[in-house]
């Protein structure tokens, strides 16, 4: 296990390298910059636009502005904004908890509901809760962010009033301090009464569009597993011993059918971590996606390149963790056996 | 054991006590688009961060609410003399600073002090505090302070003698805009003692009507009533709910999750107007959205040729189609809300036929050119596709043949202040209220060079001498002649083509009173009070 571990964390280096000069020459290519970024109408001299580069090191050749930022990565710095002039890590560690926090929910949301709903679809294969089911991820999957969020708010919120709108916290009743970054930690350690179940609220919505997409990735996925592994010999073995549909489909085919589905899920957090752009714009979530897009508007280069290369970091990390639980799930691919 | 549960019980009932003071608080909530950059206005230039820092502090002189009109605030009055070079102020007595804010106690008043510090940050390089947070000083730059101002000095605690090294009539104008925000010396040098001055950006103290509590990035930044020179605000609590979506703010603010709200989207105007919970605030925005035509491209140099494409774009229905009637249409490059604005003007007219003739008579045929949209929407011009693909439209018929081209906003100033362009769209929304503020977007400089925001690239001698003898003079009413001759010249050359000056909306919802629309599109609470 030990052994698997290392070899992975191994083979992550050359991807770092690799992503980190891609990313940093790519940034480097979209047209403007930051001092360009800043200012508006007004306009900028061609000798102010240098001497401002100058100051940011921007005039520097490409190669060493490479060798001058991996130094910093190595030695853990990943630089400063050159917007708010704060360090890029703390930047990010301030944001990814909501981003992480809304990813989680939005997954649980997807898998609790989408795994059950795939397991039935195949057990009635051809049906109509089938057909009606698989419609439905289709529209789902299908279904616009943008517009799928707007709507829940204009129906839950603007009309039923079930749901806030936006934001993470009633911010006239409640005041907390961020503590993990984590609302529903942080609304109980408050010891505010009403400020947990107004965090959870908050939530929602949030979790359903996020969720959407991948509920329907997950359900579809789940369905076509099932129907695979329920046509495997040990499955009809099992059938013939007399053990009851639940049993078989629950413990027999469900164990084996999960490998996919899991990996489904772990790819599905990698692009939901960096990916949440639309959700975090429509709820007004403080995550990471709407600072990276900030970032790019902005041309702010450190904030920008150290983002993808924190995000890219989880995603690794969550594909290694998705590697690990098959062991845990299927004894047979148990890693360094 | 019981020390540890005593202090359990300690805090849970502050938190409680908290919570409860808080719900019985009243509270204003904002719906702001952005998180800001830092809380220093003197190094911002988004109106995002200068509003979230504008709460906190003061200036020498303040534009009254609404207006474009600067009064007296920390200086209680000015003098101006030695032909407009030397402007004495004398501070306001006793005014406090925020206590208790990131750990300082201010152990003084407001002072000729922290005049000089604030205006030494931006304007001298040896300055402690100059390179802190980046040290990049736009507007103090852009407003050409390092080369007007000769000294800043005190006669004593309460008077400030600032000597200029020639006059300037838009001076005043110019420090009642946010970069000339006043700071406190003492909590710059508490922080310099503390090993942390970059804090003096980001957590702010000032002698504003609120002071600062809390920003967390891309959510929130709160602040509670100071009861200091000006009086105590209305409201308890002024939070801005960082909502980077129009529609969001919209569904905010009818839920009453927030009670004022930025930059409402153009689709949702109607129903707002409609909806009864809302007051839907609108003014004439001090703003000009115009057509540059770059005389270093021929045949852009010859005038009938620019006269020309003055008659052959039909600005009316620009105005109905694009502004969606929002808008007036402009016949000088200032708004009519303006002092000076020239009545007199007369507008181009639509007129093709008129067109094509001036084309014949200076010998242009199959003309090609380009024509330059922005890749945004600007409070001037909220859609700048649909006017080009307008324009040209309307130049093919007078046979001209235009190539729309445009680029990511920042490359597409960039390019356009070099001159690339043919023809290209921008605009201009003031900063200050004073007409040099805009005329100076057509200005040259002393050898007779465009500047860089002069798109047009033509210098008009007359038009240069006349701005640079206004910003000398002092009467308002000597000015306001030479700016109507200004207007004609700027007419009579086509130095550019006005297209319109659109209407600014704002929605509150109906509980708030007080709240007024700023012509520079800043949002301020100080008068700002909300029913419960």
């Amino acid at each position: 296990m030990i052994r698997f571990l290392l070899k992975r964390l191994a083979l992550t280096i050359p991807t770092f390298l690799a992503l980190m000069f891609i990313t940093f020459v790519m940034i480097r290519l979209v047209p403007g910059d930051p001092v360009e970024a800043r200012r508006g109408e007004r306009g900028i001299s061609p000798e102010r636009h240098a001497e401002l580069l100058h100051e940011m090191g921007l005039d520097q050749p490409i190669w060493k502005q490479f060798l001058d930022y991996a130094g910093g990565i190595l030695q853990g710095d990943f630089g400063t904004s050159i917007v708010s002039k704060t360090p890029v890590l703390h930047e990010f560690l301030t944001l990814f908890p909501a981003t992480l926090e809304l990813t989680l929910c939005a997954m649980l949301f997807a898998s609790l509901l989408g795994i059950p709903a795939g397991v039935l679809a195949a057990a009635r294969r051809g049906g109509i809760y089938d057909q009606t089911l698989m419609g439905v991820a289709l529209t789902g999957y299908s279904m616009p962010i943008f517009w799928w969020g707007l709507i829940l708010i204009l129906v839950m919120s603007n009309t039923l009033g079930l749901t806030p709108v936006s934001g993470r916290v009633d911010l006239i009743k409640y005041y907390y301090q961020p503590v993990t970054g984590f609302a529903l930690i942080d609304s109980l350690l408050s010891g505010q009464k009403g400020a947990f179940g107004d965090a959870l609220h908050h939530l929602i919505l949030p979790s359903i569009v996020l969720g959407t997409v991948p509920l329907a990735v997950i359900a579809r996925m789940t369905r076509s597993a099932m129907l695979e592994v329920l046509e495997e010999d040990y499955v009809r073995t099992a059938r013939a011993k007399g053990l009851s549909a639940r049993r078989v489909i629950g413990l027999h085919a469900l164990r084996n059918a999960l490998i996919p589905v899991i990996t489904s899920i772990g790819l599905q957090v990698g692009t939901l971590l960096a990916g949440a752009v639309l959700t975090e714009t429509i709820f007004s979530w403080p995550g990471v996606g709407k600072w990276l897009i900030e970032s790019i508007g902005r041309r702010d280069y450190p904030a920008l390149q150290g983002g993808i290369m924190l995000i890219a970091a989880c995603v690794i990390i969550v594909n290694l963790g998705v590697d690990l639980l098959y062991g845990l799930i299927n004894p047979r691919i148990r890693h360094g056996k | 054991m019981k020390t540890r549960n005593l202090l359990r019980i300690a805090l849970l009932a502050s938190s409680m006590l908290a919570a409860t003071a808080a719900a019985n608080a009243k509270s204003l909530v904002y719906c702001s688009e952005g998180s800001p950059e830092n809380f220093s206005p003197s190094m911002n230039t988004t109106g995002t961060s200068l509003d979230a820092a504008r709460p906190v502090y003061n200036k020498l002189v303040q534009f009254a609410p609404g207006t474009t009109e600067p009064k007296p605030a920390l200086a209680e009055s000015y003098e101006i003399s030695d032909g407009g070079k030397t402007i004495t102020f004398k501070l306001r007595k006793g005014v406090k600073f925020h206590s208790g804010v990131n750990g300082f106690t201010p152990s003084r008043d407001f002072n000729a002090d922290d005049v000089i510090w604030s205006f030494d940050r931006m304007w001298k390089a040896d300055h402690p505090y100059a390179k802190v947070s980046g040290g990049s000083y736009d507007y103090f730059n852009d407003m050409g302070m390092p080369d007007l101002l000769d000294s800043i000095t005190k006669t004593d605690d309460l008077t400030v003698v600032m000597k200029l090294k020639e006059p300037n009539a838009p001076i005043i104008a110019n420090l009642a805009m946010d970069f000339a925000t006043i700071h406190s010396a003492e909590y710059a040098d508490f922080l310099m003692k503390k090993g942390t001055p970059e804090q003096f950006d980001q957590i702010p103290v000032g002698t504003g009507s609120f002071s600062f509590v809390d920003y967390q990035k891309d959510a929130v930044i709160r602040f509670k009533a100071f009861d200091g020179w000006a009086g105590k605000p209305k409201v308890d609590d002024l939070i801005f709910a960082i909502t980077p979506d129009p529609t969001a703010r919209y569904a905010k603010l009818k839920a009453n999750e927030c009670q004022v709200m930025i930059a409402p989207n153009p689709a949702d105007l109607e129903a707002m107007g409609k909806d009864a919970d809302i007051n839907l605030m609108s003014q004439a925005g001090l703003n000009i959205g115009y057509l540059s035509m770059n005389v270093q491209k021929p045949p852009f140099d010859k005038l009938e040729v620019r006269e020309a494409i003055a008659l052959a774009i039909d600005r009316d229905a620009i105005l109905k189609e694009v502004y969606q009637g929002a808008g007036q249409k402009a016949k000088n490059p200032i708004p009519p809300t303006m002092w000076s604005y020239d009545e007199a003007t007369v507008d181009w007219e639509y007129n093709p036929e008129k067109a094509k003739e001036l084309l014949k008579k200076a010998g242009v045929e199959n003309l090609q050119t380009d024509l330059w949209w922005m890749p945004v929407q600007r409070p001037y011009n909220p859609n700048a596709k649909r006017m080009a693909e307008m324009m040209q439209a309307d130049l093919a018929k007078v046979g001209i043949t235009a190539t729309l081209v445009s680029y990511e906003w920042g490359e597409y100033r960039k390019r356009l202040q070099a001159g690339e362009h043919q023809l290209g769209l921008l605009g201009w929304t003031g900063d200050n209220g004073d007409p040099d503020n805009f005329f100076f977007l057509a200005g040259c400089d002393k050898e007779g060079k465009p500047a860089a925001q002069n798109l047009s690239k033509l210098c008009v001698q007359e038009f240069n001498d006349n701005m640079m003898k206004a910003r000398s003079l002092t009467d308002t009413a000597e000015r306001t002649k030479i700016y109507q001759a200004m207007q004609k010249i700027h007419h009579d050359n086509v130095m550019w083509l006005n297209i319109a000056h659109s209407t600014v909306f704002e929605p509150t919802r109906k509980s708030v009173s007080g709240y007024k629309i700023s012509p520079f599109g800043a949002h301020e609470f100080q008068d700002v009070d909300v029913a419960e």
